[in-house]
This record gives structure tokens, C-alpha cells and sequence, in this order.
């Protein structure tokens, strides 16, 4: 696979927004990071999107990125992070949600 | 993309308990066994071969223990969600009848 394939739509550093979502199906999008603001930290790799799969699709790969919360904002508290592996399909630009 | 539909407060299944409060403390066992009887060796076995043999794949096994129904699933080990997830998969593939899934609750008592 050529390196093109492996850009996504988002880099290290991009402020992005968790979709908000309520699936009858597997997603790997935890509920306490839905509708959530974070920080992309890397790709991951490019991996099948499991809500797509879980339904007995074959979906192509697509970007897969680490995504780092400030705790405060997911929980209301804390001063830690929290990173998530989370599918291209679940995150939007935050510039675009404005 | 078809799910991505905004519904107010975003709910979710029974074992996306992250973040939420009431549990009991996790009380790691002392070097604890991988298996605590026959059976789920059994269980993580047989999931394993169905698996390679692409009977069904990972998510779809995943997604088979999130919808247990809420009391089932609280109240069951860890494999017997599998063993749940398996046999409902099984059916669901067609891989067993119906008559044979009756037969494994007999069995089962």
C-alpha cells in the first residue's frame, strides 16, 4: 500500500469533534467520548470500520487515530488525559462543525 | 453514513459501562488461572476455530454479547457471554437448527 492511501483526513495536532451517535450495532465509540472535542496524536493504521462489519459487511479500511481527551471534558473532572483509537467515521473537523 | 443520526442524549448498550458509577471495586485474583473450569476452554476454543473458519468475524462477535438481553447479560461470566454470543451466532448462521439449539438448552438444564 503507497503512502497516499495511508493519509487521512485528519494529522497530528487536528482539534477534532466525536460524532453523536446511539447505534443499535457494535461501535467502537465508547459513550462517554461521543459529542466530545479532542486532540488527534497519530495515525493508528487503517482497519475496517467495526459498526459496518458487525453487520456482516465488508467495508474498505479507513483510517484509524489516536485521539486524546482533556478527562475534565468527558467527565467534568480530572486532570489526566484520555486516549481513544477511534475510526476516521466517528470524527468530524471541528472547523466544519462551526 | 446511515447511522450517524443525532438523537439527543446518546444512550448505548448494556456493556458500555465506562465512565459510569456503582460497581463494585475490581478485585484482580492472585495469579489467576485463564480458564476457571473445562468448559470455557471449551467456549474459547471453539469460538477461535468458528472464527478462522469465518463462520462469523470478530465484530459480529462482539456485537452478539452486546445484545443480551440487560438481566442476561448482568448477571453472566464473562464466557458464558461468550457461550451466548456463539450459540446465538450458530443459529443465526444456520449452522444449527432450531431444533438443534433447543436441544443444547435441554442439555444445558
Amino acid at each position: 500500500m503507497g503512502n497516499s492511501l495511508d493519509a487521512g483526513l485528519f494529522a497530528p495536532g487536528d482539534r477534532v469533534m466525536t460524532i453523536r451517535t446511539d447505534p443499535p450495532h457494535h461501535t467502537r465509540l465508547p459513550r462517554y467520548a461521543r459529542g466530545a472535542k479532542g486532540t488527534v496524536v497519530e495515525l493508528e493504521g487503517r482497519h475496517p470500520l467495526p459498526d459496518d462489519r458487525s453487520r456482516g459487511r465488508s467495508p474498505d479500511p479507513e483510517p484509524v487515530y489516536a485521539v486524546r481527551f482533556a478527562a475534565r471534558d468527558l467527565f467534568g473532572e480530572g486532570d489526566h488525559s484520555v486516549t481513544v483509537d477511534l475510526w476516521q467515521s466517528y470524527l468530524r473537523a471541528i472547523d466544519k462543525e462551526a | 453514513m446511515r447511522w450517524f443520526s443525532a438523537k439527543g442524549m446518546a444512550l448505548s448498550r448494556i456493556n458500555d459501562v465506562g465512565g459510569m458509577q456503582g460497581f463494585p471495586e475490581i478485585e484482580p485474583e492472585a495469579d489467576e488461572a485463564a480458564f476457571h473450569a473445562d468448559w470455557e476452554a471449551h467456549v474459547f476454543a471453539i469460538n477461535r476455530a468458528l472464527l478462522r473458519k469465518g463462520v462469523y468475524n470478530l465484530d459480529e462477535f462482539r456485537d452478539a454479547i452486546e445484545r443480551m438481553p440487560v438481566d442476561e447479560y448482568l448477571a453472566a461470566s464473562y464466557y458464558e457471554r461468550w457461550l451466548h454470543a456463539v450459540t446465538s451466532l450458530l443459529g443465526e448462521k444456520g449452522v444449527l437448527t432450531e431444533q438443534e439449539l433447543a436441544g443444547l438448552e435441554v442439555a444445558g438444564g
